[in-house]
């Protein structure tokens, strides 16, 4: 299928000319693969809060609660950069802005109030549980959309 | 688990992975070849899925919520990632592939341990 190759460049013309918010840029280039990120954390803090709510809600309610509101960001950081114009561009930039202070604050407390932590949630011990990639992906996640909107600004 | 199939599943992965990279790295959206390595991955899932429904029966203290959960969860991550990686023809569609791959690897070893 070299084809697919050639048709690459086409469809990126294409795609050019068509009118298009500047800001789905969001989801381009190395965009895609941080949406593809967000995605998979989305679907996967989602099912893991659903089952925590279903099966063991009363084990520790607060960091239960901790993982559906960790699942709901993940959920509405993916559908801004996917949607990518100006006003998803500011609430993706508020959900990392929450994203990080929530892994911060949730991992501070799992330390110093492990009883209430005990089980483990996506933003316990820093991500640790998900290779810190909790930690890193709203940095980089924040890096990306402060840079694309540099570039809107700049053209 | 089925511990040869496992294994399996494992290789498959982590061949999905590298190729994944390794294309993303030369540029290139993803071929009908890794396209295909992701198809079977996609199938070997499916094939865990009606395995495990098969001799869940034989099984005790697994919760199947849990389980199935995960297995659910890992055919939907390749399904879309596959998906994705068709529509997608620049180097980030092997790139959403390596994610999508490097997820269903963690998933496995989860899958692995609910079992034991």
């Amino acid at each position: 299928m070299k084809k697919r190759h050639e048709i690459a460049s086409a469809k990126q013309d294409r795609a050019a000319k068509k009118s298009r918010s500047p800001f789905s840029a969001m989801h381009t280039g190395p965009g895609r693969a941080l949406t593809a990120v967000y995605g998979v954390f989305a679907l996967s803090a989602t099912a893991r809060a659903g089952y925590q709510v279903i099966r063991e809600f009363d084990v520790a309610p607060v960091a239960y609660s901790l993982s559906v509101i960790a699942a709901v960001i993940y959920i509405v950081a993916t559908i801004c950069l996917v949607i990518g114009n100006r006003t998803s561009h500011r609430i993706a930039i508020a959900s990392c802005l929450i994203e990080f202070a929530g892994v911060i604050v949730v991992g501070i407390l799992s330390f110093t109030h492990p009883e209430d932590f005990a089980n483990p949630s996506v933003w316990s011990s820093f991500g640790s549980g998900y290779g810190f990639i909790p930690l890193i992906l709203p940095l980089v996640g924040l890096w990306w959309l402060a840079l694309v909107g540099r570039r809107i600004r700049a053209a | 688990m089925f511990t040869v199939f496992t294994i399996v599943l494992y290789a498959v992965s982590a061949v999905l992975v590298i190729w994944s990279i390794v294309e993303a790295i030369r540029n290139r959206p993803a071929n009908t070849m890794l396209l295909g390595a992701t198809a079977l991955l996609l199938l070997l899932l499916i094939v865990q899925l009606v395995l495990s429904i098969a001799t869940f029966g034989s099984t005790d203290g697994i919760d199947p919520l849990l389980y199935f959960g995960y297995v659910i969860t890992a055919i939907l991550v390749i399904g879309l990632a596959g998906f994705w990686a068709f529509a997608e023809l620049s180097r980030w569609g092997p790139g959403v592939l390596a994610a999508a791959g490097l997820t269903v690897i963690v998933m496995i070893e989860r899958l692995d341990q609910i079992w034991q």
